[in-house]
């Protein structure tokens, strides 16, 4: 036992893939859920 | 008292919609060099190997998520103050984006304790703080979900705000207070300079990228937030409102 932590490239892969994973998830979210509430804003109008 | 009227800043024209877009834009880029660097180029640590190029993206994430929940503090005071609905759609924004942070960060941080720690997960001060954290940022959210009444929901979600934030402070400093688990903060005085550049340009990096996000999610909460507040259209001026410009088509 060295102390050392050997290898652990798995672990920094699954750490920037989790990272861009979400915030490619959570930007994609934000831009249907602009969308949606662009369209429903004139209907809610028309409702009203 | 808040008054729905003397609140017009909702109608405001807002900003140039190219604005978030390019800072989301920018801040890929800072985070694409960024980890280029942190990866290829950085050396690796000596006693946590390869495993340590993890805190490129996680300690920038955590400053990150941090600065957006004190942003979040200050519109919730802000609005307190001003009235102003612009400061509740930011507070919105700057929530959301913070909990995506945090819970980011404790994914990262997950991570990284396996290799090193030995466990997923360790109820340290630290991370239990950040636990409370993101339940306390997270229950604020799910009462805006819940509270139909745009003026209860915004005066009780600044206030819980206001509440939360006490905890943001705590999850910081708990490293020095408490004997913990988790190492101390890290900063360009506690690291090597080898590893500065990457741990700075990754911190740009989703800087500008959670400035756009909360930018691009305030304009939501400005458009649902008009729609629940404009008045009801007469019914003799329906067929010429069905021709008119929609009421949120300038966001």
């Amino acid at each position: 036992m060295s102390g050392v932590i050997q290898g652990g490239w798995e672990y920094v892969i699954a750490a920037y893939a989790v990272t861009a994973a979400v915030l490619a998830a959570y930007g994609a979210s934000i831009f249907l859920r602009g969308r949606a509430e662009r369209q429903r804003a004139p209907r809610a109008a028309e409702d009203r | 008292m808040i008054h729905t009227s003397s609140n017009t800043s909702m109608m405001r024209k807002p900003v140039d919609s190219r604005i978030p877009l390019a800072l989301v834009a920018l801040g890929v880029c800072c985070l694409l060099a960024g980890s280029y660097w942190g990866l290829a180029r950085a050396p690796s640590e000596i006693f946590m190997g390869d495993v340590q190029r993890i805190m490129y993206v996680h300690v920038p994430t955590a400053w990150n998520a941090m600065l957006t929940l004190v942003f979040a503090f200050t519109c919730a005071l802000l609005f307190l103050f001003t009235n102003d609905w612009k400061w509740d759609n930011r507070l919105e924004g700057a929530i959301e984006v913070g909990v995506v942070l945090s819970l980011l960060l404790c994914i990262q941080g997950s991570i990284w304790a396996k290799p090193t720690w030995g466990v997923w997960w360790d109820w340290d001060p630290r991370l239990t703080t950040t636990a409370v954290m993101v339940c306390a940022f997270g229950g604020i959210l799910a009462l805006r979900a819940f509270v139909e009444d745009p003026m209860k929901r915004a005066v009780w979600s600044a206030v819980c705000c206001i509440v939360a934030s006490a905890d943001v402070p705590i999850v910081y400093f708990s490293v020095k207070w408490w004997n913990s688990l988790h190492q101390a903060q890290s900063s360009p005085e506690t690291v090597s300079k080898a590893f500065h550049w990457p741990l700075r340009i990754n911190a740009f990096g989703i800087l500008f990228l959670w400035t756009g996000f909360v930018m691009l999610r305030s304009r939501i909460a400005a458009l649902r937030l008009r729609s629940e507040l404009a008045p009801p259209i007469p019914a003799s001026a329906g067929t010429e409102a069905a021709g008119a410009a929609p009421a949120g088509a300038a966001l």
